[in-house]
């Protein structure tokens, strides 16, 4: 699971108001090479959750000095961009699980694959 | 000449354009798309995305004028091959043949595997004779996948090292027409008899290097050699499913919707992953990310993106995908309101999956799931159906949300199926009028049910 699906899944627990962002338990992570694309990352962060995806990277250890609010003319920045390209598309959990912040109810994730489906009485 | 998913003949037509700079000429509904082109573009014909099988034009009859009976229409078809144009044809099939070489040399083995769509040879022959007669349209799915591959009997033995030059050929014929007189079995033995005595060929099914073309519809006689050994119809997957669309079909469809740089694209039952998939290598500008309920789908998926990471490894590039699965239950998508550009599947078929019934079900809460998570305004879905009435049905009661913009009919499989271009209204989910009619209806079914269980 990369951070920018993460970015945008939200736990849909019945009865949850707050079930975003989700909080990452990860027990293994690993970092790919993807190629970057300045025009793809400057396009994409409009559409984030800033805030979220700062607290996925501190939860995973790979923050390094990403700034809690954007920067202005991010979109000519980049070192930044590169860095913000690395935590959306290069970093993913393998193993672990997703914690909803209201019910505390855990979604795991094996393979890279979060498994979000809910039970019968959950839903 | 290439062969395309029939209903994708523009999108074809369009790459083609984009990619080699030359207009072509459709042949509208029957999955034929031809255009000219200078050998010193060969290779980056076998580079288009849209295009099943290439063959180059040998000749071509528009108005051929078959005799009244078996016999001396085959005989003609015999003379035929002695006078056809054929050196530079096969002048390109040999620039062809250098052209693979260079890609890395594939194992005689698989051409024999190379219908994939195939199901038993005599099998698709059958159903090519009884489509014609209703309608023209129904014309199978990429020729390759269902014609009749003919041997000429006799030829078999002499194994031993003849000298190396020998080429050993077959002729595949596809035959559409009420017309006529005779099967594509008949016409390709009795043409390839004559292409045997012409040039002294080899006759062999499995390992031939040439492959001759007799493509027969109503009164249009094209002849052709093949340039495309495998299909390309699924070269992204290596662990199939029960319903694996064509990478080719996936190609026609992600073009329909046009993703831009950062679109956020979902397939929310992505069964094996291909349509996500295709995407991700052919438009990887924008993010995909794959979803489906069923766990060996989800495992699948994963597989062939790691098989794809891994080729891509190995040829020294960047491997990393602009994609991403999950698993989920598409009627509560675990995904943020708003915060998708573009949605593309295939829906289920009534036949091959899942059932009629279920689809009545499925489709209007499944298209109001899509809904909520799509962009109001800018998003968009592509959804493939064969269940058109239900679809249908359901868009209808959904105009506050979703509006039909085009639609693309496709053969699948041999099932008539349509791709749907739908728009996402600028209406915020949850107010327009259906929606709250809907909304409501659902919730006074589970008051029911709850009341159901008190009793007993």
């Amino acid at each position: 699971m990369k951070l920018l699906t993460h970015n945008m899944l939200t736990s849909h627990v019945k009865g949850v108001t707050k079930g975003y962002p989700l909080l990452i338990k990860a027990t293994e992570v690993k970092v790919n090479e993807v190629e970057f694309n300045p025009q793809f990352v400057s396009r994409m962060i409009p559409k984030l959750e800033w805030s979220a995806l700062v607290q996925a990277a501190e939860e995973l250890g790979h923050r390094q000095d990403l700034p809690g609010e954007l920067v202005a003319d991010y979109e000519t920045n980049e070192e930044f961009l590169k860095k913000v390209h690395r935590i959306l598309l290069e970093v993913e959990v393998l193993e672990g699980c997703l914690q909803c912040p209201e019910s505390g109810r855990e979604f795991p994730i094996s393979r890279g694959i979060p498994n979000m489906l809910l039970n019968e009485d959950e839903a | 000449i290439t062969t395309v998913p029939t209903g994708f003949e523009h999108t074809a037509a369009e790459e083609i354009k984009e990619k080699i700079g030359v207009d072509a000429r459709i042949s509208k509904d029957r999955g034929r798309v031809f255009f000219p082109i200078t050998t010193d573009k060969l290779f980056q014909v076998h580079l288009l995305r849209s295009v099943d099988n290439l063959f180059v034009v040998v000749e071509e009859y528009h108005h051929y004028q078959f005799k009244e009976s078996k016999e001396e229409t085959l005989m003609e078809l015999q003379q035929l091959a002695s006078t056809l144009p054929w050196t530079n044809a096969l002048e390109v099939w040999k620039q062809n043949g250098t052209l693979k070489k260079k890609k890395g040399h594939r194992r005689g083995g698989n051409t024999a595997k190379s219908k994939p769509n195939c199901e038993g040879v005599g099998g698709s022959m059958a159903s090519t004779e009884q489509q014609e007669l209703p309608q023209e349209n129904s014309a199978p799915e990429g020729w390759a996948g269902d014609t009749q591959a003919m041997e000429t009997s006799t030829q078999d033995s002499d194994e031993t090292g003849h000298g190396s030059k020998l080429i050993k050929f077959r002729v595949t014929c596809n035959r559409a027409g009420d017309k006529h007189s005779f099967s594509s079995n008949e016409a390709a033995r009795d043409f390839g008899g004559a292409v045997q005595e012409f040039f002294q060929w080899k006759a062999d099914m499995t390992k031939f290097d040439i492959e001759v073309l007799l493509n027969i519809h109503n009164e249009e006689v094209v002849i052709g050699i093949a340039l495309t050994e495998e299909s390309l119809h699924r070269r992204n997957i290596s662990h199939f499913g029960p319903t694996t669309l064509r990478s080719t079909l996936c190609y026609g469809m992600l073009r329909l919707c046009k993703p831009q740089a950062s679109d956020i694209i979902l397939d929310p039952m992505c069964g094996t992953g291909a349509i996500p998939l295709e995407g991700a290598i052919e438009f990887n500008h924008s993010f995909y990310v794959a979803g489906d309920n069923n766990d060996m789908a989800v495992n699948r998926t994963v597989n062939n993106i790691c098989h794809i990471q891994k080729r891509r490894a190995d040829k020294g590039s960047m491997s990393g995908l602009p994609i991403d699965t999950v698993q989920w239950d598409l009627c509560s998508l675990p995904i943020r309101t708003s915060s998708v550009d573009i949605i593309i599947t295939d829906m289920p078929f009534g036949k091959r999956m899942g059932s009629r019934k279920k689809n009545w079900d499925l489709y209007p809460s499944c298209l109001r799931e899509m809904a909520r998570v799509c962009r109001p305004g800018s998003g968009k879905a592509v959804l493939l159906t064969q269940d058109k009435k239900c679809f249908s049905k359901a868009i209808s009661r959904m105009g506050g949300l979703w509006r039909k913009q085009h639609t693309v009919w496709v053969n699948v499989g041999g099932l008539h199926a349509g791709v749907y271009l739908l728009k996402r209204t600028g209406a915020v989910f949850g107010q327009t009028p259906e929606d709250v009619y809907e909304s409501r209806g659902a919730v006074h079914m589970q008051g029911e049910e709850k009341d159901d269980k008190e009793l007993s």
